[in-house]
């Protein structure tokens, strides 16, 4: 039980347990125990916090530490290399590589024509190189952490590694299911029944997945035989970063595309979200599940990629 | 501003992050207040000078702690005069047990009153093997095979320290409980 608290359970042996979970009422009332003892201890986090002045004192060590950089060679390896480099290359600071001391340098013939054409090949090579895979040189940031383990969860589920712990439509009954469970509140929309429309897409259910020494909520939909999972956590645990930015509705989004799935992530009022799918563009239909009401029409068409 | 300039701000800014998590860490090895912050700086004093070895996939987090415990280890080693332990004693630990198995409410009420700082005070009276792996587990969120790293002794070992580390903690929290129930 305590590795699966932990998160120390492979996947199979995760399997096998949470199987035995569904017959056996006196594990899930211990599980259910140890859980509310783990959260009453990690409640107390942090335990303590550094004094100001002693924040202040690491501040100065790391300055001063700055300021004297590593791995700076030695002066007498410092030397010696430049003794050896005499007879090829300039040593004073001010003659480096000016043109003038190249040409001065390119007193030796045939060794001066390899290396200039050597250096013009590699200009070449370089500009080619910058060409075609600049993007490459300015990547989009990495994804977060709390992103990567949604689109995680979400395999696991399609693998069928990651059960329901609450099969139902309802989302009045998997918001009540996740009091006292999570460490936030967390509130489902009911925008089908309000609205009346018609039914775009299927609530499947929810569990509890484990991230960062905390429980997030996961909530399964499903549209058009197309899966869509819900991570939530608070803004305590993780925040959203990473990937291509974008600001909507005073909301700021961040989109990935991780093992071909789309992620969004955001935070909003204290909790932070990340919703996979693997639908079209960034996968902005997927908000649908919390905003199908017709004026959110308008905030999915905001964030749709630029033609 | 140079390549090293560079390296060497982020991992400030970085190592920095983890001022509070070390501080606890310290707190929790020395449970006192001068020799935690002398640890914390040693500790950072000798990151900063050995970031540079650091591979660029490793987890900044687990290797500040790494230092940490090690120093604090060779601190205790050299003076052979390692800190004074409050043990619970055979007799303490069997009247918690005594309390939480006379407890009528239950366990789930009962924890749920358990204020912060009973929760640290609890863990502060665990021997430190305990109380390291629960910080390092619970509050910190390493993963058993981190832990093992950071104290440099097998998973296994980890995984059974925690498990009496908890049934010690469990025992203390629900004997602070039946206190408060009785009280109110």
């Amino acid at each position: 039980m305590a590795f699966y608290l932990d998160d120390e359970l492979h996947d199979g042996e995760r399997q096998e347990f949470e199987a035995h979970l569904q017959s056996c009422v006196s594990c899930g009332n211990l599980l259910a125990q140890e859980r509310l003892m783990l959260r009453t201890i990690r409640a107390a986090q942090p335990l303590y916090t550094a004094p100001p002045e002693l924040r202040a004192r690491i501040n100065e060590l790391l300055t001063e530490q700055e300021e004297t950089l590593p791995f700076t060679a030695p002066v007498g390896l410092r030397a010696r290399l430049q003794q050896m480099l005499q007879p090829a290359l300039p040593t004073r600071a001010t003659d480096s590589l000016s043109f003038g001391s190249l040409v001065r340098w390119g007193q030796f013939g045939l060794l001066r024509t390899a290396v200039f054409s050597l250096l013009i090949t590699t200009f070449v090579l370089a500009g080619t190189w910058l060409t075609f895979v600049r993007r490459d040189l300015n990547p989009l940031p990495p994804p977060s952490d709390f992103a990567r383990m949604a689109v995680d969860s979400h395999l696991r589920r399609l693998r069928g590694q990651l059960p329901l712990e609450i099969v139902t439509d309802s989302p009045l009954d998997i918001s009540d299911w996740f009091t006292g469970k999570v460490s936030f509140s967390l509130k489902l929309p009911n925008y089908q029944e309000a609205s009346g429309q018609e039914k775009l897409y299927r609530l499947e259910g929810a569990r509890l997945v484990g991230f960062n020494n905390d429980y997030a909520a996961f909530v399964a939909y499903e549209m058009r035989q197309r899966p869509i999972t819900l991570v939530v956590t608070s803004n305590g645990v993780a925040m959203p970063s990473g990937g291509e930015e974008i600001v909507s509705k005073g909301l700021r989004f961040h989109y990935d595309t991780i093992n071909g799935l789309k992620v969004i992530t955001w935070a909003d009022r204290g909790l932070t979200y990340a919703l996979v799918s693997d639908l079209e563009e960034r996968g902005q239909q997927s908000c649908i599940v919390c905003h199908e009401g017709t004026k959110d029409r308008d905030f999915i068409e905001s964030l749709k990629p630029a033609r | 501003m140079s390549r090293s300039e560079q390296n060497s701000k982020e991992f400030s800014q970085a190592a920095l992050e983890y001022l509070d998590a070390l501080y606890g860490f310290a707190m929790t090895l020395t449970r006192n207040r001068t020799e935690a912050e002398d640890l914390v700086q040693e500790t950072y004093l000798r990151a900063a000078r050995a970031f540079g070895r650091l591979l660029p996939d490793s987890n900044l987090k687990s290797w500040l702690f790494a230092i940490m415990r090690n120093i604090w280890l060779n601190q205790v080693r050299h003076h052979n005069s390692g800190p004074q332990f409050l043990e619970l004693d055979a007799d303490e630990e069997h009247g918690w047990e005594k309390l939480a198995q006379t407890s009528e409410d239950p366990y789930a009420l009962l924890l749920q009153k358990v204020e912060r700082e009973q929760v640290r005070a609890a863990i502060q009276r665990l021997p430190v093997h305990h109380r390291e792996v629960i910080v390092l587990r619970d509050l910190e969120g390493f993963s058993y095979q981190q832990i093992a790293q950071i104290l440099q002794c097998p998973a296994g070992t980890v995984m059974s320290r925690l498990g009496r580390a908890r049934d010690q903690l469990r025992l203390l929290l629900s004997g602070w409980q039946t206190e408060i129930v009785r009280k109110s």
